[in-house]
């Protein structure tokens, strides 16, 4: 049972672990935390669902359909929307991320309806069972993909260039503009990335689950959970907090009752900031004065 | 002169980075202490350390015997230590008068239910600080920029309002961390004027961040030449002009 | 002299006429007219307590929508529970919705700050409604709870134009009490905070207990529009608590100007007729909302009262000090 758990655990925590680490993505490169972020996993949730159930296409293809069309709608929203208030204050910026993030999910609902829409299975490999323990496909496939998205991300950022221009606009912007970068673009290209890597969490989540407009606001507050007892900003914290995350709710839910998976997250959220609010693998930032 | 200020083996540690080490020394009431040393030789961070905006991680700094090393900003604030700030602390959303009127907050009478229902009590207390507000500005000859936005004065007018502040309250020790900053050589002079005044007449304690160090020099009575952190000579004008280890610092930096 | 920013002082002649003529409202509407006039006094109210902490503190808050839901409930159970009359549920909904605003920022003590005390308040906010759901014993669970609507000391509480003058009576006292507040020393501080905390803090001035401060009054107001939306709806639902009305909330502030009082007013009264027309199609209100503000933040920064205040100085100065 509780290797089980865990499994499930693992399984839920990697989609975790991947909204906390493309927020994160967002917040390193642009100093802004995307509330609406969610959205855009539900975005690309419903993306694949349009195009695998309305259009009848493949799994796979719609997939790298969608994630490309979250890119792009990451990219035009950073553009559009953000560049323009850029210099203003930080609250702006977030009531933009927030408001578009409300329009996703006013034009979901409008088009589905308040309805849940079941997605059916994608995959017909049948579970397997190591010992005591029954693993789904879907599981599988789900960490499996999470888990080769993590390394490459991760080996993109620390070994080649891309990564080093990373660090170089995350510390001091007008050096990096100074050197040639040009950092409005930059700044795009993270709003994409952050969106794509949101809409893969969506897309991986469809399969087995039913989707609604709504489905957002709770992958919203994992993820902030798992930034938080992650450690805000670390890309590692997050992604093992949203691994932890999983786990735990598992376990909350099991031995102590349902109810516990949804408060789960809240009562972290509020548990960590009251014991240690740099989480993790935070790292407390020096003001300068 | 009373001694208002001791620090003593002051030091600060950033993961590693001595920022700050070994700094002592005492600041008497009336005198003028200036804090010179090239750019990173740690002189705002001397002043964090001892108005609680950084903790320190060795040595004490005592006030009036009280030991405040690592209280907080505001506890220090209170107990008289005031400052200004390096790129400016004036908040650009209020008006000039509102500005100096944040400098009394302190000692404006009136709680939150004396407020809420505009008792006597705060709404008199109210009209005193709007007019000591003004005085002070007169005395700068600031008075009619009074109603201006903070945030649409010149930078050097906005240092001005931002000392007028800072002396609001009357507090026995100010730090100015380059006060003069962007003012003009006569505004400049102006500004040591007011500042050798404040320390003469009230026996404000005063320690003053300055890089123009021909000002320093006609206007401290004491001074503390700092490097890499650390002390490098502390006194009169004529004994620092004369120091060799200060003529090697600043030598050394081209 | 005569130009200065208007001080804290026991009567403001113009700020009462606004009220005075107001008084004349129900004599030109019908009932369903009056009913929105009364939603729009609740916004303008909520409005107020929203704009307090996110325009003139400057925190992002998303506990905003909970206080209003703690009123909401709070007046509604207690009035249950021990047989008392709406109008006495109302101070009790105010002290709920500051204790609220207390627990949401308590957080502050410790410095946390901007997007951390975001997520504070949203995970305080979302813990509320999941409370509203599932403590069904006591608030009924996604049912809800019915308000009861009896005479009040001899005055008919389901009468609109009833509602109408208790709601403005209120909310002119609790504006009353607020523009005190912003025009005296803790209102200055509210302000020096959000422009500078470390600046405000050398000045001696407590910044955490400020800020909390702000969100325990903003909970007080917005707990107390929070009994009057009961009153007026005749039923709480979870729903009506949920994040559609954080937008709403968030649009109101904007397009009204964020922290001003006047601007409060304003937004409230432009958006109010919306929501109500918009709430029979699933999705338009979040869409239309969440376009307003972001065509506001794109177009309209100062809201309103930022519009006003350009054509008239006066203006300006009295009424959208921010």
């Amino acid at each position: 049972m509780f290797l089980q758990l865990t499994l499930s655990g693992v399984s839920q925590g990697a989609l975790y672990a991947l909204v906390a680490l493309s927020l994160t993505v967002i917040y390193r490169s642009t100093s802004i935390v995307n509330f609406g972020h969610g959205d855009f996993v539900m975005a690309g949730a419903f993306l694949a669902y349009v195009l695998v159930i309305g259009l009848g296409v493949a799994y796979l293809p719609a997939s790298i359909i969608a994630i490309v069309a979250m890119f792009l709608l990451g990219v035009a929203f950073s553009r559009g929307l953000i560049r323009p208030i850029r210099g203003g204050p930080h609250i702006g910026l977030a009531l933009m991320s927030i408001a578009f993030g409300f329009t996703l999910r006013g034009i979901a609902a409008t088009v589905w309806g308040r309805d849940v829409l079941p997605m059916p299975r994608v995959f017909n490999i049948d579970p397997i069972i190591i010992g005591p323990v029954l693993i789904t496909g879907n599981a599988l496939f789900t960490i499996g993909i999470v888990a080769v998205l993590l390394a490459a991300f991760f080996t993109l950022l620390h070994l080649t260039d891309i990564g080093k221009m990373v660090q170089a606009v995350h510390q001091s912007e007008r050096g990096a503009r100074l050197i040639g970068i040009n950092v409005g673009r930059f700044h795009d290209f993270s709003w994409g990335v952050g969106a794509a890597l949101g809409a893969v969490g969506g897309i991986l989540i469809a399969p087995v689950s039913l989707l609604h407009p709504d489905l957002g606001a709770g992958f919203l507050i994992k993820g902030f959970a798992a930034m938080t007892l992650g450690g805000f900003g670390s890309l590692g914290g997050a992604v093992v907090a949203g691994l932890l995350l999983g786990v735990v709710e598992q376990y909350a839910g099991a031995y102590i009752d349902t109810a516990m998976i949804d408060i789960t997250p809240y009562l972290l959220i509020i548990i960590v900031l009251a014991v240690r609010p740099l989480g993790l693998f935070g790292r407390k930032v020096v003001v300068k004065v | 002169m009373t001694s208002l200020l001791q620090v003593e083996g002051l030091g600060v540690n950033f993961s590693g980075l001595k920022a700050l080490s070994d700094v002592s020394f005492e600041l008497e009431g009336g005198e003028v202490h200036a804090v010179i040393g090239p750019n990173g030789a740690g002189k705002t961070t001397l002043f964090n350390a001892i108005s609680g905006y950084v903790r320190p991680t060795a040595g004490s700094v005592q006030l009036n015997g009280t030991e405040i090393a690592g209280d907080a900003p505001h506890d220090i604030a209170e107990k008289g230590v005031r400052r200004t700030f390096q790129n400016g602390g004036l908040f650009p959303a209020l008006t000039v008068l509102e500005n100096v009127m944040t400098g009394l907050h302190t000692q404006t009478a009136g709680s939150f239910l004396d407020i809420l229902f505009a008792r006597r009590k705060a709404v008199e207390a109210e009209v005193e600080a709007r007019e000591k507000a003004r005085s002070l500005l007169s005395m700068m000859s600031m008075a009619d920029m009074a109603d201006t936005l903070a945030g649409d004065l010149s930078g050097g007018q906005q240092r001005i309002v931002e000392i007028v502040r800072t002396v609001a309250s009357e507090p026995p020790i100010l730090l100015l961390d380059e006060p003069a900053v962007g003012l003009s050589p006569v505004a400049r002079q102006r500004m040591m004027e007011i500042i050798k005044r404040l320390s003469g007449e009230n026996g404000v304690g005063i320690l003053l961040i300055e890089h123009a160090v021909e000002l320093v020099m006609s206007a401290a009575d004491r001074i503390l030449v700092m490097a890499a952190g650390t002390r490098i000579a502390e006194g009169t004008p004529d004994e620092i002009r004369s120091d060799k280890a200060v003529l090697e610092a600043y030598l050394g930096h081209a | 002299m005569v130009t200065s920013a208007p001080t804290l002082s026991r009567r403001s002649r113009i700020l009462w006429l606004v009220p005075l003529l107001a008084l004349a409202i129900p004599a030109a509407t019908n009932a369903y007219t009056q009913f929105i006039v009364n939603a729009m006094l609740i916004y303008t109210l909520a409005t107020l307590g929203f704009t307090l902490v996110i325009g003139s503190l400057g925190q992002l808050a998303f506990a905003n929508t909970a206080f209003f839901g703690i009123g909401a409930y709070s007046a509604t159970i207690i009035g249950t529970a021990f047989g008392l009359p709406w109008l006495l549920t109302v101070p009790v909904a105010g002290l709920f919705g500051a204790l609220g605003g207390f627990l949401a920022s308590a957080a502050a003590l410790r410095g946390i700050r901007l997007y951390y005390l975001a997520i504070v308040t949203l995970a305080f906010g979302e813990l509320m409604r999941w409370l509203y759901i599932h403590a069904g014993v006591v608030t009924g669970g996604t049912d809800g709870l019915p308000v009861p609507l009896e005479q009040d000391f001899g005055l008919s509480l389901t009468s609109d134009n009833v509602q109408f003058y208790i709601f403005l009576v209120i909310t002119c006292l609790l504006f009353a009490g607020t523009i005190n507040l912003l025009r005296s020393r803790i209102g200055r501080a509210i302000i020096a905070v959000r422009e500078n905390e470390l600046a405000t803090a050398s000045l001696g001035i407590p910044t955490s207990r400020v800020i909390i401060m702000a969100f325990v009054w903003s909970g007080f107001v917005v707990g107390i529009a929070g009994s009057m939306f009961a009153l007026h709806v005749g039923h709480v639902f979870p729903e009506s608590f949920g994040l559609t009305q954080l937008i709403i909330g968030f649009a109101m502030v904007l397009v009204g100007g964020l922290g001003s009082v006047a601007g409060a007013a304003l937004g409230a009264i432009a958006l109010t007729a919306l929501p109500e027309l918009l709430r029979a199609f699933p999705g338009m209100e979040d869409i239309f909302f969440g376009v307003v503000v972001m065509a506001v933040l794109l177009a309209l920064p100062k809201g309103l009262a930022g519009l006003l205040g350009r054509f008239s100085p006066a203006f300006q100065q009295r009424y959208h000090r921010n």
